[in-house]
């Protein structure tokens, strides 16, 4: 289990990251997620014990990495956003040089290079030099340095980013593997990544935390209206007036004009009415032919940005505040000071 | 400490750099081994160990020591070493004993000179290894101060620099004032190398290296707060 209570680090005035409180359990996979420089990589890099943190603690399996750093970082897998390797090493020496730093016992080293070669399917490549390999094995071999010893925590800063679509299904899959028996932790800001992998997303901005939950209870949660995605066959235009067939409909717009002579719709109504049924109902009616009805989803694209926005907002209001009653002692004062000269 | 002392005394090899390192100090051993002795019929290495580390190390300590830490921190592998298991300590130790064993291979070379002498004459082998044991004892404060320098930039070239000048100073300060000599590494190797086996200056030397050791694993260890 990971604790992390009121984590802080400044640099200098700057605050990178604020206040940071979650708990993941074990056999978790949860996803930090936020735009570039809300402090994800900084969050990591105290939990590896890369950086220290200026206020706050982490607990990882009950040792606290500013106390006990040897014994935090023995259960910890990193792999780095950079994906920093020694160049000059094959990829074999370089995975075996990490289970040496890792006390990989000696007698275990080589079953378990093998497993990880196998594991992030570097068999082929690997008694080439990594600084001839592609960015996506560049990348599979951070990993391996990462899963070498069998850590029991896993983190990932950011591990499919600059791979093929095939590779990232790979490695995807791979990290859904290892949450049977690890728990995960990994950052990205791909967010249809995240609520494919992750069981718990925690969103970032700007250094704080802004939502902790499951992915569907995002989408839920930040979904305002229902939405139609319909695209029918409709001769005469009989779609124009259909708002005043059906109740319900707050707004239909037209969203694209086929070639084949079909056109997409989207129809949205409030958030518990389910307009499909009588869509169905209506529409033949009107001779008008669907050929096509679903409800358009809520996806965690959509809750990201609100939830940032809402953030942002929020915090616009503060400062609007502060600066008002700024102004307003400002004001105050320049009356005294008038009314005491008047006296 | 042990992986990481295998990894770069490989590294050094694994790169140009360990060769050229070892063969510009055979070409200063090998030029000095003429001035020194063949030309002057001289039976003494004492001198040849003397101008070789006052020349030899002054371009081989930075091209060893430039790198240590500097291109890891270039390279960000450094991460990978600070988030493994291991200590500071043991890491910074680690690459200190690979930088000393490189130096350490050359000087068993070395002895190929004695070896030549004995054809001609008979050396003391004795005094040999008194000035053997004095010159690695320069190369580690050499190679300490090296490692220091590396450990506070990521620029490698700044390093050497540093390191250079730092070595090559004592050359001339002493000239403004005597009291530059203390801080000359060379000049506590100048008993030695005549085959004088001298506690103060093995103590001066050996204090010298500890001391930028442990500044070196303070840098590392405060870097880590202010990253």
């Amino acid at each position: 289990m990971i604790e992390v209570k009121d984590l802080t680090k400044k640099y200098g005035d700057f605050v990178a990251v604020q206040d940071l409180n979650f708990k993941i359990e074990d056999g978790e996979i949860v996803g930090f997620l936020g735009p570039n420089g809300a402090g994800k990589s900084t969050t990591m890099n105290m939990i590896t014990g890369y950086i220290e943190s200026t206020k706050g603690d982490i607990i990882v399996n009950g040792y606290d990495i500013s106390k006990k750093p040897k014994k935090v970082k023995r259960q910890i897998g990193y792999m780095p956003e950079s994906t920093p390797l020694y160049s000059d090493l094959t990829v074999k020496e370089f995975i075996r040089y990490m289970a040496e730093l890792k006390f990989v016992k000696r007698k275990d080293r080589k079953q378990e290079i093998e497993r990880i070669l196998e594991q992030t399917g570097l068999v082929d490549v690997q008694n080439k030099l990594i600084k001839n390999l592609s960015r996506g094995y560049k990348q599979r071999v951070s990993l391996a340095g990462a899963l070498i010893g069998n850590p029991e925590v896993i983190i990932l800063d950011e591990p499919t980013v600059g791979l093929d679509p095939k590779q990232i299904t790979e490695i995807r899959s791979l990290i859904k593997n290892l949450g049977k028996n690890h728990t995960v932790i990994l950052s990205s800001h791909i967010l249809s990544e995240v609520s494919q992998i992750c069981e718990k997303v925690i969103i970032i901005n700007k250094g704080k935390i802004i939502a902790i939950d499951t992915p569907e209870n995002l989408e839920n949660k930040t979904k305002g209206k229902n939405t139609i995605i319909l695209t029918v066959e409709d001769n005469n235009n009989n779609m124009k007036n259909i708002n005043e067939k059906i109740e319900g409909i707050q707004e239909i717009t037209l969203e694209k004009d086929n070639e084949d002579g079909t056109k997409q719709y989207k129809v949205i109504s409030d958030k518990d009415i389910d307009l499909r049924k009588k869509l169905f109902e209506v529409l033949p009616k009107e001779e008008i032919t669907i050929f096509e009805l679903k409800q358009g989803e809520a996806t965690l694209e959509d809750a990201f940005i609100k939830l940032i926005e809402d953030d942002k907002s929020q915090q616009e209001d503060e400062n609007k505040k502060k600066s008002k009653e700024k102004d307003e002692k400002k004001n105050k004062v320049k009356k005294d000071k008038q009314e005491g000269g008047k006296k | 400490m042990f992986a990481v002392f295998k990894k770069e005394l490989k590294s050094y090899f694994l790169s140009p750099i360990g060769y050229i390192a070892i063969g510009l100090f055979l070409l200063v051993f090998s030029v000095f081994f003429y001035i020194t002795t063949i030309e002057v019929f001289a039976l003494d290495l004492g001198s040849l160990y003397y101008a070789t580390a006052m020349y030899g190390l002054l371009f081989v300590v930075p091209l060893i020591t430039m790198r240590m830490f500097a291109e890891e921190r270039k390279n960000g592998t450094e991460q990978l070493l600070l988030t493994s298991p291991r200590s500071i300590t043991g890491i910074v130790l680690g690459k200190f004993l690979a930088a000393v064993a490189l130096i350490a291979i050359t000087l068993v070379i070395s002895l190929i000179y004695f070896v030549i002498l004995t054809f001609f004459g008979d050396p003391n082998i004795v005094t040999t290894l008194v000035a053997m044991v004095g010159f690695l004892l320069v190369a580690m404060a050499a190679i300490s101060f090296g490692m220091f320098t590396s450990s506070l930039t990521e620029n490698q070239i700044v390093s050497a620099i540093i390191t250079v000048v730092f070595l090559i100073l004592p050359w001339f300060l002493p000239n403004i004032s005597t009291i530059f000599s203390e801080i000359s590494l060379i000049d506590k190797f100048a008993k030695m190398s005549s085959g004088l086996i001298s506690i103060t200056e093995i103590v001066g030397l050996l204090s010298f290296t500890v001391m930028f050791i442990l500044f070196t694993i303070i840098v590392m260890q405060r870097r880590k707060a202010l990253k």
